[in-house]
């Protein structure tokens, strides 16, 4: 055909890519960054929208602006996958009888979706429209403590809340979900529950008894190619079994983490390195044994009736907390903040705990749960009694002082220079 | 072109004024057709690559406000030195998956094109069935059945035939199975649609002119199917390079494709401007691939794979 007619019309590339050019320079001022190449930050600089709202870049909204008014009409609300209690109707249509009584008792409903299967991908999906100060399409997010709770704060890509509408929350909340020291006063964020990285153990496959770390290393116990580990919390992990405070490590204890993790790789234990989906695995009987998430292992144990079991190694063990979060740009913060306060109400934290098997972040709800168990023991459900007895009586529900003195949080101080340090230690590792 | 032109205008017998607006809305034709094809490859094709080329060059962090153009293209020699192990083996991983799918995929589509009769449609759509399921189930589903103490290895275990350490997941095996299983299909059509067109009669006359089965194999439908080939082999291992789900799915730790270092540089890492260096490399480095491919087989046999691609 004729050549003076290009399919790229040199002239629209050049002005898209000045579009972008503008913005990201307005952005820079404004101290919100963009990252990446999304069509969304680009539709958004052509649309010439001037930063419409921003992303709450610069802190000038204060919380009061924010959460007046009526709550909205429906709430978005993402979660983890099995962090929400769960029932069967009579039509056997599956619900969340938690977020039904909040349905009712505030005319708001609740789309909730369990998307969030990773901190970092589900940032990376939120990240874009963040930083482009679009719609997230979210008002309530469960991201854990740790970089991308700090990067989502430091950005200003999440709302301060407002401390007068969470009266349930002042009065049940425990005092580790009051003013956690990465998030003080518990400005941006609230405990939905917390969980410690420990061992599952499939106790028909291994051999001997699995007590410690370094049993993970050991294929005369847990066999070669069978072990698995996880890899956002294995850094933390491996730190606190080794003796060191992962929240005041460096680079320097960061290479001791990452020489025992090359000893375990070469002991040929390792069969991989997962960034949640353990848990089949584990239950399938591909594992021995496996770094794992208390809730998890828990469940499966006490619900499903599965050979594994729940082990607090020796030298101790990862504590995290998962935090609600407002997106900066949600539609209905107010009806974020109401649930959020919700499920500080004790008997209906206790309906969550009962099912995900979590540390809750309201205390009361072990003594419901023991009222629960009485109950049913009464009504001759024994071994449903028997169940929400083993769940108020577990120490990784309820842990004493002297259990969570073994706990430690995961390294906090999070700047890009420790992060790509972090990442060059570690991912190689995994990455092999 | 302007031959063909010049033969409508001959025919054309309106007044000479009519004549020129359609002669001009006629040659504005073929771009009326373009149109739609062009405008979503500027779109979706050029736009995005031309945005990854651009990312590629930035530098900063998301904790320190995000990345900023700087012409980095000390991004380009980290990832190469980092990631050399890596892209390497993503390569002889494909070319394995390449030539096993292309042993899989021969006599079977050989057999459907030859044999197949009035039956060849049901037996290709056989051969599509598995793209009906989405990819990821597909791949979780080899998990199960590969599984240590699954439906294959439990029994042979239990018999004694296989010691009890044994196992095919997280090891290359499962994942070079895996690809080839998924990208089975992208092989076999193309050899099916090379192989359907050679005419029956050739084979006949080879063998009138005393040539024994195997050679009118190799002499005749042999070359006759290169084209087919071909394209088999370039839409088989321009994605299984590429591809990760199989390797985070049925891999363990060793077998890590270029993939999956970028797939983790996107979202975990959320090292935007590394991952899309790493992009830009792996699509150079298979464009390359695929010239110096398609120079050595000759031009000619490019273009009639493309006919037999499409």
């Amino acid at each position: 055909m004729n050549d003076d007619r290009p399919l790229v019309d040199p002239v629209v590339m050049q002005r898209a890519l000045e579009h972008r050019l503008t913005r990201r320079r307005l952005l820079r001022n404004t101290g919100v960054g963009v990252a990446g190449f999304s069509l969304a930050s680009l539709i958004a600089a052509c649309g010439e929208d001037g930063g419409g709202g921003g992303g709450g870049g610069n802190g000038a909204t204060s919380p009061a602006d924010v959460f007046t008014g009526e709550a909205g009409d429906t709430l978005n609300f993402s979660n983890w996958p099995a962090y929400m209690d769960q029932a069967k109707d009579k039509d056997g249509n599956v619900y969340h009888p938690s977020l039904r009584v909040f349905e009712q008792r505030t005319g708001i409903k609740v789309n909730y979706q369990d998307e969030i299967n990773d901190n970092a991908e589900f940032f990376g999906k939120i990240q874009p429209l963040l930083a482009a100060g679009d719609d997230p399409g979210r008002d309530l997010i469960v991201i854990t403590n740790g970089r991308y709770f700090t990067t989502l704060t430091q950005n200003g890509w999440v709302y301060e809340l407002d401390p007068a509408l969470r009266p349930n929350f002042d009065q049940h909340a425990a005092s580790w979900a009051k003013d956690p020291f990465y998030d003080p006063g518990n400005k941006y964020g609230m405990a939905w529950q917390s969980g410690i990285t420990g061992i599952g153990v499939n106790t028909k496959l291994v051999k001997g008894s699995i007590t410690k770390m370094d049993d993970l290393a050991n294929p005369d116990k847990v066999g070669t190619g069978s072990v698995g580990m996880l890899e956002g919390d294995m850094p933390d992990w491996v730190m606190i079994n080794l003796g060191i405070d992962p929240v005041t490590s460096g680079p320097t204890e960061w290479k001791e983490a990452a020489d025992w993790l090359r000893q375990q790789q070469e002991s040929g234990t390792v069969r991989a390195y997962y960034g949640n989906d353990y848990l089949p695995d584990l239950q399938e009987g591909n594992l021995t044994a496996s770094m794992a998430w208390s809730g998890d292992v828990l469940y499966s144990n006490v619900w499903l009736g599965l050979d594994v079991e729940y082990v607090f190694p020796e030298g101790g063990a990862l504590l995290w907390i998962d935090n609600m979060l407002v997106p900066a740009g949600a539609k209905n913060p107010v009806g974020a903040a109401q649930i959020m306060d919700f499920y500080y109400k004790p008997d209906i934290a206790t309906m969550l705990t009962e099912w995900i098997l979590y540390m809750s972040p309201v205390p009361e709800t072990r003594e419901l749960i023991e009222e629960d168990a009485r109950k049913n023991f009464e009504q001759g459900y024994k071994g449903y009694a028997n169940k929400l007895e083993a769940t108020a009586k577990s120490p990784f529900l309820y842990p004493d002082e002297e259990f969570l003195s073994r706990t430690s949080f995961g390294f906090e101080e999070w700047t890009d220079e420790s992060a790509e340090e972090w990442d060059s230690i570690f991912l190689p590792i995994s990455q092999g | 072109m302007s031959g063909v032109d010049g033969g409508f205008e001959q025919e054309d017998s309106g007044p000479p004024a009519l004549q020129g607006t359609l002669g001009a809305r006629r040659r504005l034709v073929p771009y009326y057709l373009l149109s739609p094809g062009g405008l979503f490859l500027l779109l979706f094709f050029l736009l995005p690559l031309g945005l990854m080329l651009y990312t590629s060059l930035e530098s900063g962090g998301l904790l320190s406000g995000g990345f900023r153009f700087t012409w980095a293209f000390n991004n380009y020699a980290d990832v190469l030195g980092q990631y050399q192990v890596q892209f390497v083996r993503s390569l002889v991983y494909s070319i394995v998956v390449t030539v096993a799918a292309l042993l899989l995929a021969y006599p079977m589509t050989y057999w459907i094109a030859f044999y197949g009769g009035r039956w060849k449609s049901s037996f290709l759509l056989l051969i599509l069935m598995p793209f009906f399921v989405s990819f990821v189930i597909r791949t979780l589903q080899w998990k199960f059945i590969l599984g240590d103490n699954g439906p294959i290895l439990g029994p042979l275990k239990g018999i004694g035939m296989l010691p009890d350490g044994f196992r095919v997941l997280a090891t290359p095996l499962a994942v070079i199975a895996g690809i080839t299983y998924n990208f089975l299909p992208f092989t076999a059509l193309p050899l099916y649609v090379a192989l359907e067109r050679i005419d029956k009669r050739l084979i006949e006359a080879a063998k009138d002119l005393y040539s024994s089965r195997w050679q009118a194999f190799r002499r005749v439908v042999w070359p006759l199917s290169l084209p087919g080939v071909f394209a088999a082999f370039l839409l088989t291992f321009v994605p299984a390079t590429g591809d990760y789900v199989n390797a985070s799915l049925l891999g363990g730790p060793g077998t890590t494709m270029i993939g999956n270092i970028i797939q983790e540089k996107f979202l975990v890492e959320l090292d935007y401007p590394e991952a899309a260096a790493l992009s830009v490399i792996l699509m150079v480095a298979m464009l390359l691939l695929a010239t110096v491919y398609a120079r050595i087989l000759g031009t000619e046999d490019v273009q009639r794979a493309a006919g037999a691609g499409a």
